[in-house]
């Protein structure tokens, strides 16, 4: 019975914030009353039709494509070199993804815009700077994805193998290796569209308004809540959460759970 | 060449991470006359809505680790104990909460406790109860808002830990005339116990550093001020020199550096049994 | 009057029967193994005993208490589990003392028996070690020093030989017999391997389908299995299916025995069956023969009653020396060794 009462309360808890905002995108009119007085599905209809909305969308679309090929480039050679060939690649890799891991975002984002500052004031509140110190927080998604489906596939044995039926480098990687990863690769991807298309701290300080991605324009929405139309703010809202869940949907389905997804919407 | 294919990733890696990191640590002892001391430091230490912000990120990442632990690991182990469906539900409940982030949980959060919120006017209008929640943007009403990604994620962090416990030990505890409360004080809590301060130090780090959500819910005036909300505000004003922001971003580090090598221990601690 | 009695215990799961109905009792002093196939409700009926698996129906008594509603924790009971399930966290001595530590032993007393223990099972060396920093073989002996800490009236063993290698399992076998003796403990022996079971019990109780099928001294059990599934789950059997006349079934000569049914399964054992040049018996071709140290396994094609059949032979290596692929033999089973069960 406690346990019925303690678990009622949790799932409750995690429910109400969920319905509440699901609740605001459908609601007509919602200023005094427990529920709202009545339900359309005008503001999801005409949230896609704001121009503010959908060229953020777009760039959040955009920033996301750009940072998933970064990593996708930089992930898979050093991730399959390490396993195969030069383990210390690994271990040098992995105390670098602890700081991402570990250190808040925010900090990342004064670090480098100290460093622009002195060496490449240009570069300060551009899209490229942006996508650049996304790929970096994201990257240890992507290598931990690959590094665990190499391990997994047995990139060694399969290299080895390879090289006795007479493959040469690249067609052991491109023929062999590649598809055998190909679920980890797309895994990996998956959790750096979410972490890029979710990711505040590093939008706020190197670009802000110049470059307004989805979460600053809901940051926007939502703090000048006078102004702004908190209808649409829960349409993005529910749409966000909608995209987010199902990517870790899909990657919990491909991973079988080997992959953790735990971590990276936080900041 | 054996680094090669891994060069790029890591010049990459060194200029996106370590440069900043390092660039961090020197502009807190850079001096703005020249030469290094501690200036920065003790201005940072004098400034009262900084220590405010200091002691407000440490109480709440300390207060959000308990209350994840004390909630989580009951909850992890409940799941652990349930039929598959139970589970199945459970698991896409703490999956649904941990991508329920950012911007959008302080919305859902205002819509559902806010000064209009549904739950604010249904207990108004029921009960009769006035202003039942606290604002989001205080130290209570963020301690409310983070528990709803804390709690997942301590549960999904534990729950792998939480299989480590065989039906089979507590089965040998019973034969061995053992009670329930006995099996946990001599197996179960001494097992667990290095899994749970792990989450609990991962949960700790993680809650200094959350800025979406701190940054929407600390909008309203007078809300809790923490470390990653001022050194936002410092990195937009040009008010205050950016070294301040530095020197909050050091301590920001010296904490995760801190608590990433006590979690790498506990681990280990808890490893060293199976 | 017996020890440990169960009477007419049930068990169902889900639609699946898992005890129909057993009884089954164990002398005082007395080892009894449980033997069968996997599923075939052994280590339910262990469970039970234990108080692990509530029964439907039926009774369990252990010294002539009436065990229903008994919680595990007050049964006088040890229990080596089949991962051994030794606390991680404790040394040897502390999982040993654990059991003497909940019954709020005192010190010494503890330590005394521990030590005690300890010297039972040969790890008087080990006493501070952890689980993990021991062999498969010594956790089993920790398990087992576990179990018997705290004196208990019966021991309950679950597969407690299924996780080691073949070497370390024989020796453990004899080992935990000896044990056994000198503690002279009630003992319930769960096991599928029927060499385990043969040569470590006073008595084997053969388990299928959540019955059991035969329940008898081991050498009974080897010799003269009363079903048709104890003789072809114990020991290796050759088996024809044959047609009778006459109220007896002639193997083209190999044998002659009485049979009451029209069809038959007649069972024997490879080292029952003799091989000649010529004589009586049976005509075979030699097969191939296969050297396994003191014996050979021979396998020969027969005919018998008009159809071809293989049966296989375990001679003395030195008799089957002279025998190669190909070699014409005459091929008989003593009659006293053949059982007959209606196919």
């Amino acid at each position: 019975m406690r346990r019925r009462i303690f678990l009622g309360l949790l799932g409750l808890y995690f429910g109400l914030p969920l319905l509440a905002a699901l609740l605001y995108s459908v609601a007509t009119r919602w200023t005094d009353t427990p529920l709202p007085d009545g339900y359309t599905l005008d503001h999801w209809i005409g949230v896609f039709g704001k121009p503010d909305v959908t060229s953020a969308l777009l760039r959040s679309l955009l920033l996301s494509a750009v940072v998933v090929v970064v990593d996708v480039l930089l992930v898979v050679p050093a991730a399959y070199w390490s396993v195969v060939h030069n383990p210390r690649i690994g271990s040098v890799v992995q105390t670098i993804a602890v700081i991402p891991f570990a250190v808040p975002w925010v900090v990342v984002g004064a670090g480098l815009q100290l460093v622009t500052a002195s060496f490449a004031p240009g570069l300060f509140g551009t899209f490229w700077l942006l996508a650049a110190a996304t790929a970096a927080i994201a990257f240890p998604f992507m290598y931990w994805a690959v590094e665990g489906s190499l391990i997994a596939a047995g990139a060694v044995r399969l290299s080895e193998a390879a090289a006795t039926c007479g493959a040469n480098p690249v067609q052991t990687l491109t023929r062999v290796i590649f598809p055998a990863i190909r679920g980890g690769v797309v895994s990996g991807a998956l959790l750096v569209v979410a972490t890029a298309m979710n990711e505040f701290a590093l939008a706020k300080i190197l670009v802000g308004a110049k470059f307004e991605t989805l979460p600053i324009w809901s940051a926007r929405q939502f703090v000048s809540r006078t102004l702004g139309d908190p209808n649409a703010l829960a349409v993005v809202t529910i749409f966000t959460f909608g995209f987010l869940f199902a990517l870790s949907a899909l990657v919990v389905r491909l991973g079988r759970g080997r992959v953790s997804t735990i971590g990276r919407t936080l900041r | 060449m054996n680094w090669a294919p891994a060069l790029p990733l890591l010049a990459f890696t060194f200029v996106m991470l370590v440069l900043p990191a390092t660039r961090l640590v020197n502009d807190t002892f850079a001096l703005r006359g020249g030469g290094y001391g501690l200036d920065n430091i003790l201005r940072v230490i004098d400034n009262p809505v900084d220590r405010q912000a200091v002691a407000g990120s440490l109480g709440l990442g300390v207060v959000q680790a308990t209350l994840a632990s004390l909630l989580g690991a009951p909850a992890a182990w409940l799941i652990t104990r349930m039929r598959l469906g139970g589970r199945a539900f459970w698991l896409s409940l703490m999956n649904v909460a941990s991508n329920f982030a950012g911007i959008g949980l302080a919305f859902g959060f205002v819509a559902l406790i806010g000064s209009t919120g549904m739950l604010t006017l249904i207990l108004g209008g029921l009960f009769g109860i006035e202003d039942p929640f606290p604002s989001t943007g205080s130290f209570t009403g963020m301690n409310i808002v983070y528990l709803y990604f804390n709690v997942p994620m301590f549960v999904l962090l534990t729950l792998p830990a939480l299989s480590v416990l065989k039906d089979d030990w507590q089965e040998a505890a019973a034969v061995c005339h053992a009670t329930r409360w006995q099996f946990w004080r001599h197996v179960g809590v001494p097992v667990l116990a290095p899994f749970v301060i792990a989450g609990w130090l991962l949960v700790f780090t993680w809650t200094i550093g959350v800025y979406a959500v701190a940054y929407a819910v600390a909008a309203s005036p007078g809300s809790q001020k923490l470390i990653t909300l001022q050194i936002g505000a410092t990195l937009e004003s040009s008010v205050f020199g950016l070294e301040r922001a530095a020197v909050l971003s050091v301590l920001l580090m010296l904490l995760a550096a801190g608590t990433t090598v006590l979690y790498r221990l506990s681990l280990k601690r808890a490893q060293r049994w199976l | 009057m017996s020890h440990v009695v169960l009477e007419d215990v049930t068990k169902r799961y889900a639609g699946h029967v898992a005890l129909a109905g057993v009884s089954v009792s164990v002398e005082q002093g007395e080892m009894l193994a449980l033997l069968g196939p996997s599923g075939c409700g052994k280590t339910t009926l262990l469970r039970c005993v234990a108080g692990l698996t509530a029964f439907d129906s039926g009774r369990l008594t252990i010294g002539g208490v009436d065990m229903t509603g008994v919680p595990v924790r007050r049964r006088p009971i040890g229990m080596v589990f089949q991962s051994y399930a030794l606390f991680p966290n404790l040394t040897v001595r502390g999982n040993i003392g654990f059991p003497l530590t909940v019954r709020r032993e005192t010190k010494t007393g503890v330590a005394e028996r521990v030590e005690e223990m300890l010297e039972l099972v040969g790890l008087s060396e080990q006493g501070d070690r952890l689980p993990n920093q021991l062999s498969g073989g010594q956790q089993q002996r920790v398990a087992l020093a576990r179990a018997l800490a705290p004196r208990p009236e019966v021991l309950l063993l679950d597969e407690p030989l299924s996780a080691l290698d073949a070497q370390v399992r024989h020796r453990l076998r004899d080992e935990v017999r000896r044990i056994q003796h000198q503690v002279g403990i009630t003992t319930v022996f769960v096991t599928h391997d029927q060499a385990e079971a043969l040569a470590i019990s006073d008595r084997v109780a053969v388990m299928n389908a959540g019955d059991i099928e035969q329940c008898a001294a081991p050498s009974e059990i080897y010799t003269a299995p009363s079903t048709r599934f104890a003789a072809g789950f114990v020991g290796n059997r050759n088996t024809l299916e044959l047609r009778t006349s006459g109220g007896r079934v002639t193997a083209g000569g190999a044998f002659d025995v009485e049979a009451p049914w029209e069809r038959v399964l007649c069972m024997f054992r490879p080292e029952d069956v003799s091989l000649r040049r010529e004589g009586p018996g049976a005509r075979a071709l030699v097969d191939v023969t296969v050297f396994l140290g003191a014996t050979t396994r021979v396998y020969v094609q027969a005919e018998v009653n008009g159809s071809p059949a293989t049966v296989f032979a375990d001679l003395p290596s030195r008799a089957a020396a002279s025998l190669s692929p190909g070699d014409a033999v005459r091929l008989s089973v003593d009659p006293g060794h053949v059982q007959v069960f209606p196919a």
